[in-house]
């Protein structure tokens, strides 16, 4: 299990230089799809290789050249990615513009001033009733497939595309089992390394990592560990996009709190729904798993299902004691949400932490100070 | 010796106040009437007033808090249900302003809305959005949705229009029917939209005297005047107050009085996103003494600057065309457009410089700033600079930020002209 996770870690230590080297390995087109509703499906088939844009290593300098320090972590670090040219082995890009106001920066930026060879765009629209969304989603995705068609020079069918859902699937379906271990075992792993997990499913080939999960499984599976009941389980929720940053785990978890399950992105939500119904018609099965309304996501705008609640059968599924919610800061989707989500909790007496995270600047004194806090309010200190 | 610039003030746009009052006041007291309200955001307000619904327009309720002087008040009731600071003003001064009325915190009166029959969600600003469905998660309220994207690229402007006419056409007029159990008014909405093309008409004839030299008066007194060309739309009352508008600007042009006294502007200024409704005299004290005058920008210029194309036998069509027609707005919020709109209004305006007015809690208008102003400084030889702040929350107006970021502006427009 180490070998694996610590071939995990060197992917996730360093994604430029892995998937640099990934792309000259192969030999296949980089596609960086923005997280994070871009049905990499579609890019797997047009034989290229899909890979979440990551939030970056090192602090925004000429990023905020072009766009304000008040946007998040990953739309700062990306742009500042890219103008500094750390993401040439990238052919193309892909943006959903209406996920969120700040996703509406990339085309304008990208397009001036670092002009992949490939750049498109995706109106992805919110989860309203009516036949006029389904359409009009349905065509933003055949006209990706026939973008994507141009761009690699590849005639994409719907044999291609169902074999690459096949592959999703597949990476969906281990997933999900590493985290159904973690949640009868949770002792087994950190929760810095379940987030590298998901995370190196981002960037690696589904194939690749499909062998990798596969190893992993079957190594946590014989596994024994030593219960440590006295350690709290709590759920974490949000962390929309982005990685946050492992130390923050890590303070967690030296606290005495153990995560049997989550509600992140780079997380649960990343492998959540698997497509199904796919073999008649493969665009159409996307689009289907797009307008899933669980796990609630609120940049797709539902509203008759409450995220609070959500959150709630998941802690109680998994017998934990409380919530964090981690928003990014300046996050608007999460941010608007937040003080629905905190009322409701609050009327059902579950304890709640709200820890804003941003890329640079974390103080980890105050921010101990408040988990310590919490880890006695929930054990009843 | 250095010049005392100061504003020549209009009188015709006294009169606005008390339009405006009625308005919101017609809106507060039409539940005691039996009327149904909708609370709408986006520009998607035009359909329930034609099935003669009171509607709030969320934007607009906040440049009236903002004006009124209570944007603060409802911004501290956000705060105390967890609303956090980044969250945008706008969403936080109506939830403020909710809670305040459902805890009975003391709120100044005029502030005060009914709560809807109907939120109509215009999802033209995707933030904007998450509000009626925080309405709907704490009081139930129904939700008429409808997606407007913005047009990134122009190829996408059919298809685009093409899907919200659908929308129309499909989710909107059956549920305001359903809501108001009567057929949608389409004779209703093409008096509204009549009313507004003869507005829009003389609010275009006022606007050649921006573009006077020197200017014959300023953005600030457009924006004042702005209602009845956006949440006024339909009411009659709006045509005699650009016509009175009109008469003052061909007096003062015929007569030679400038906007800014003695002799006119030394620097011409575009100012990019929203208005400052609850600062504006601040704005205008920062720009005055140096002899500068807003006289443009891209948000003012959103209400139905092509009338033209308002066709009142189309209406449907004529409300959709606002956005995604020839002349479509919704192009010139992707970053890409704002370049092509921008370029127009300073060749039109005979721009010195450009403001873009950053709202720190609201990113809609902010797209790319610094690459819109690099490209336009290629083009046109003008500088440009972004200030930091906001629409309504005073947290977010830091004054010396603002004024060495102007001071800059200015010198380099001297700079410039030596």
């Amino acid at each position: 299990m180490k070998k694996v996770l610590a071939k995990i870690d060197e992917i996730t230590a360093d994604p430029y230089r892995y998937v640099a080297h990934l792309k000259e390995r192969t030999g296949k087109k980089i596609i960086g799809c923005f997280p994070m509703h871009v049905p990499e499906e579609l890019v797997h088939a047009a034989g290229m290789l899909p890979v979440v844009i990551w939030r970056g290593n090192e602090l925004v300098t000429w990023g905020h050249s072009h766009v304000p320090p008040y946007n998040c972590g990953v739309t700062r670090t990306f742009i500042d990615d890219a103008v500094k040219g750390k993401l040439q082995f990238m052919d193309g890009m892909v943006f959903h513009v209406r996920q969120c106001l700040q996703a509406g920066e990339f085309p304008l930026i990208i397009e001036r001033n670092v002009k992949p060879a490939y750049m498109e765009i995706l109106y992805l629209p919110p989860i309203y009733e009516g036949e006029a969304i389904k359409s009009f989603l349905l065509d933003d995705l055949i006209l990706f497939k026939e973008s994507l068609g141009n761009f690699s020079g590849k005639k994409i069918t719907d044999d291609d595309i169902i074999k690459s859902i096949g592959i999703y699937n597949e990476n969906r379906s281990l997933l999900g089992r590493i985290y159904e271990i973690r949640r009868e075992k949770p002792e087994i792993i950190k929760a810095k390394d379940v987030m590298k997990i998901v995370w190196s499913s981002m960037l690696m080939p589904k194939e690749d990592n499909n062998e990798l999960l596969k190893e992993l499984i079957s190594k946590m599976e014989k596994q024994e560990v030593k219960p440590e009941p006295d350690r709290l389980r709590i759920i974490l929720v949000g962390g929309l996009c982005q990685t946050i940053n492992f130390d923050i785990l890590d303070i967690m978890e030296e606290l005495g709190l153990i995560i049997p399950d989550d509600d992140l992105y780079v997380g649960s939500r990343y492998f959540a729904n698997k497509i199904t119904d796919f073999e008649k018609n493969p665009i159409k099965a996307i689009a289907n798993r797009y307008l899933k309304k669980t796990p609630l996501c609120p940049t797709k705008s539902v509203w008759d299902i409450h995220w609070a609640d959500e959150a709630i059968k998941k802690m109680k599924l998994n017998k934990a004691k409380g919530i964090i919610n981690v928003i990014v800061k300046f996050c608007p989707p999460h941010t608007t949400y937040y003080p629905d989500f905190k009322s409701v909790l609050a009327e059902n007496n579950i304890p709640e932490l709200a820890i804003e995270v941003e890329h640079e600047i974390i103080s980890f004194e105050s921010l101990k100070t408040r988990l310590q806090t919490f880890t006695e309010i929930v054990g009843g200190v | 010796m250095d010049v005392k610039y100061k504003i020549n003030r209009l009188e015709a746009t006294n009169s606005i106040r008390p339009l405006v009052d009625r308005h919101w006041e017609e809106l507060r007291t039409a539940k005691a009437r039996g009327e149904l309200v909708g609370w709408a955001s986006g520009p998607s307000f035009i359909f329930p007033y034609a099935m003669g619904m009171k509607c709030h327009f969320m934007a607009g309720y906040a440049s009236y808090c903002g004006g009124i002087g209570a944007a603060d008040e409802l911004l501290k009731a956000a705060e105390s249900i967890g609303e956090l600071a980044d969250t945008c003003s706008y969403h936080r001064l109506h939830t403020g302003m909710v809670e305040a009325i459902l805890k009975n915190i003391p709120i100044t009166e005029q502030a005060k809305l009914p709560m809807p029959d109907l939120m109509i969600c215009g999802r033209y600003c995707t933030e904007q959005a998450h509000y009626s469905e925080a309405f709907y998660r704490k009081l139930g309220i129904r939700i008429l949705p409808l997606e407007l994207p913005f047009v990134f690229r122009e190829k996408d402007r059919p298809r685009i229009k093409k899907f919200v006419l659908r929308q129309v056409k499909e989710i909107v007029i059956p549920t305001l029917e359903d809501v108001c159990g009567k057929p949608f008014d389409y004779a209703r909405l093409s008096e509204i939209l009549s009313v507004l093309k003869q507005t829009a008409a003389i609010r275009n004839k006022c606007w050649e005297f921006l573009a006077t030299r020197p200017a014959t008066w300023t953005l600030w007194d457009y924006a004042v005047s702005m209602a009845p060309v956006i949440y006024m739309m339909g009411d009659p009352k709006g045509i005699p107050y650009y016509e009175n508008l009109l008469k003052e600007l061909e007096y003062r042009h015929k007569n030679g009085i400038p906007a800014m006294a003695p002799a006119g502007e030394k620097y011409r200024i575009y100012w990019d996103g929203w208005i400052p409704w609850a600062f504006l005299g601040k704005f205008m004290r920062k720009f005055t003494p140096s002899g500068a005058v807003c006289l443009c920008g891209r948000y003012p210029w959103e209400m139905f600057a092509d009338p033209e194309s308002i066709d009142p036998e189309k209406p449907i069509e004529s409300a959709v065309d606002w956005l995604y027609g020839n002349h479509g707005i919704a192009t010139h919020l992707a970053p890409k457009g704002a370049i092509g709109k921008i370029g127009e209004l300073i060749e039109e305006y005979s721009i010195d410089g450009m403001v873009m007015f950053s709202s720190k809690s609201c990113r809609m208008w902010n797209l790319s700033n610094l690459d819109v102003i690099d490209a336009l400084e290629k083009k046109y030889g003008i500088p440009g600079v972004v200030i930091e702040a906001d629409m309504i929350d005073p947290e977010m107006v830091s004054d010396s930020q603002i004024n060495t970021r102007l001071d800059a502006l200015f010198e380099n427009i001297d700079g410039r002209r030596k």
